[in-house]
């Protein structure tokens, strides 16, 4: 921690300093470097499509593979029966009524022939009535 | 500032931003160019502005520190694409010029330096190698003034060690 030790490392900094500047490239040099460097980035932006476009690919080449084969299977339409969802609309009250005749009331003497007052008969009217 | 008095100002630092480019790219010499007219370019074209609010130099220096972190870490995910080969990724060992170029002492201090965690380095770079201040150095790297100088005290007990160790 003293200064002779700090003074020590500056020294040695400082002969690193001397040794880089007199390895180090020319300003001129750099600055016309970075000046072509400039000049080209279509070529590196050119590659860097081209790396995205391969991988674009692979990535869909592998998902078209991996897809489950949809051409192999078949749909019975025969068995799908499918049901709107306001399908009850259409259903009236009292529906049942409308579509059957309903057979109540009558009867018919033939098939009961030993029974008091056969021959007779009534209808739904009569029995109705007080 | 006009871009013939900003060219002569880069001129002026081109020496000291060399070194400082070296020390952002350690073991990597071409790396350390890149960044360096990297920064150039960004300057030169408006793309980093100097605000006046530090000096010069420190703003320089830390324009070139910002470039050579973007350029390491566009090397980083160029390695995780395919084409990596298209560019020669380094392997963080200085160039064979550059180690013949070194006197034996010097080998040591920059090996020495290269274990060092980076803020360290970069601060005993700075202070040492660029004679500026712990607060210039603070701007530069980007941190507190306290933390600089936390990081200058202990970079400069392990260099001291390492150095010491290698001298035995």
């Amino acid at each position: 921690m003293t200064e002779r030790n700090d003074a020590d490392l500056r020294d040695r900094f400082h002969v690193l300093r001397r040794e880089d500047a007199a390895t180090a490239p020319r300003f001129d040099a750099t600055l016309a470097a970075a000046r072509a460097r400039a000049a080209a980035p279509a070529r590196r932006r050119a590659r860097w499509l081209a790396v995205a476009t391969v991988l674009v690919a692979g990535v869909a080449l592998v998902l078209l593979v991996m897809r489950p084969d949809r051409r192999g299977r078949t749909i019975g339409l025969a068995s799908v029966r499918w049901n709107g969802p306001t399908d009850f609309l259409l259903v009236l009250p009292g529906d049942e009524l409308l579509r059957t005749v309903p057979n109540v009331g009558r009867m018919r003497p033939s098939i009961l022939p030993g029974l008091p007052g056969a021959g007779f008969t009534t209808t739904d009217s009569d029995r109705r009535t007080p | 500032m006009s871009p013939e008095a900003l060219e002569l100002e880069l001129a002026r630092l081109h020496p000291a931003a060399f070194g400082w480019a070296i020390a952002c790219c350690p073991g990597d010499r071409a790396a350390a160019e890149d960044a360096l007219q990297a920064s150039y370019l960004k300057i030169l074209d408006g793309r980093a502005r100097f605000a006046g609010r530090a000096s010069f130099r420190t703003w320089l220096f830390a324009v070139v520190r910002n470039t050579a972190a973007e350029l390491r870490r566009r090397a980083a995910w160029r390695r995780l694409l395919p084409l990596a080969a298209l560019g020669d990724p380094p392997d963080g060992r200085p160039d064979a010029a550059t180690v013949l170029a070194r006197a034996d002492g010097t080998r040591r201090l920059v090996a020495a330096l290269a274990t060092l965690p980076r803020r360290q380095r970069e601060v005993l770079h700075l202070v040492f190698y660029q004679d500026l201040t712990i607060t210039e150095a603070a701007d530069v790297a980007g941190v507190s003034l306290g933390t600089a100088r936390t990081h200058y005290e202990r970079g400069k007990a392990a260099l001291r060690k390492l150095l010491k160790e290698d001298r035995k």
